[in-house]
């Protein structure tokens, strides 16, 4: 499946307006998006849903895999990857 | 159909009267802003569930029904790391509708520069999910909204 992996470099993590903006560029996908912490159990959770993601709580420096599969799964992984890359 | 309480007493001035885009322009959420009462008091919890997420500027609380509502204690108040906030709670914690998690004091918030209104969001939600929202003048634990 598709992914890409992405360290999370904005002072306040996948939080505030990082965390909306990636959800609601997610929310946009035909296909199911999921997230997850690139270390520990790395628990993919639903990455259209802003509940989990702040339940997610990815802090600066922390790296997530994102994952989406289907057509068009690349260019979506790219815009969510640039988000939650951004600072 | 969830009842939202209002987390602090107040105003209850709607989502577009936050000074911060991410809010005011919905995209957390649909559910309205609180411009809290000046002076020492305790925010609570606006649903009854489980403190998902408890940091000292913000919670989340879960509903058995699996809603969760977040109340953010003012803006950019992250940037304090905590001074100023105490928790009354733990994450993790069940609690009742209207029960006490965070004390704090808006005026601190408002003297150091920063914003004290209080964004109660329904995660997830439709915007259309959310009506009855209450304007004007409410204290803690009023009802502030419905979430269908």
């Amino acid at each position: 499946m598709p992914e890409r992996r992405v360290t999370v470099v904005a002072e306040v993590g996948l939080h505030a307006r990082p965390a909306a903006t990636f959800v609601k560029a997610a929310a946009k996908a035909p296909m199911d998006i999921t997230v997850a912490r690139a270390s520990g159990d790395g628990t993919p959770i639903n990455g259209k849903s802003i509940l989990q993601i702040l339940a997610l709580d990815v802090k600066q420096d922390e790296t997530i895999v994102i994952k989406a599969e289907g057509e068009g799964a690349d260019a979506v992984l790219d815009e969510l990857a640039g988000i939650a890359g951004s600072p | 159909m969830t009842t939202v309480l209002a987390p602090v007493g107040g105003a209850a001035v709607g989502l577009a009267a936050v000074p911060d885009p991410v809010f005011s322009a919905g995209m957390v959420g649909p559910g309205t802003a609180i411009d809290p009462c000046r002076g020492p008091g305790e925010a609570v919890a606006p649903i009854a569930g489980k403190i998902m997420k408890l940091h000292p500027h913000a919670y989340v609380i879960v509903g058995d029904d699996g809603k969760g509502v977040l109340v953010r204690l003012g803006i950019d108040t992250v940037q304090l790391r905590g001074e100023g906030f105490r928790l009354l709670a733990a994450e993790g914690d069940r609690v009742r509708a209207g029960q006490p998690v965070v004390a704090w004091d808006p005026s601190l918030v408002e003297a150091g520069g920063r914003s004290p209104v209080c964004p109660v969001v329904a995660l997830d939600a439709p915007a259309a999910s959310v009506r009855c929202v209450a304007a004007g003048r409410v204290r803690a634990g009023d009802r502030l909204f419905r979430w269908l």
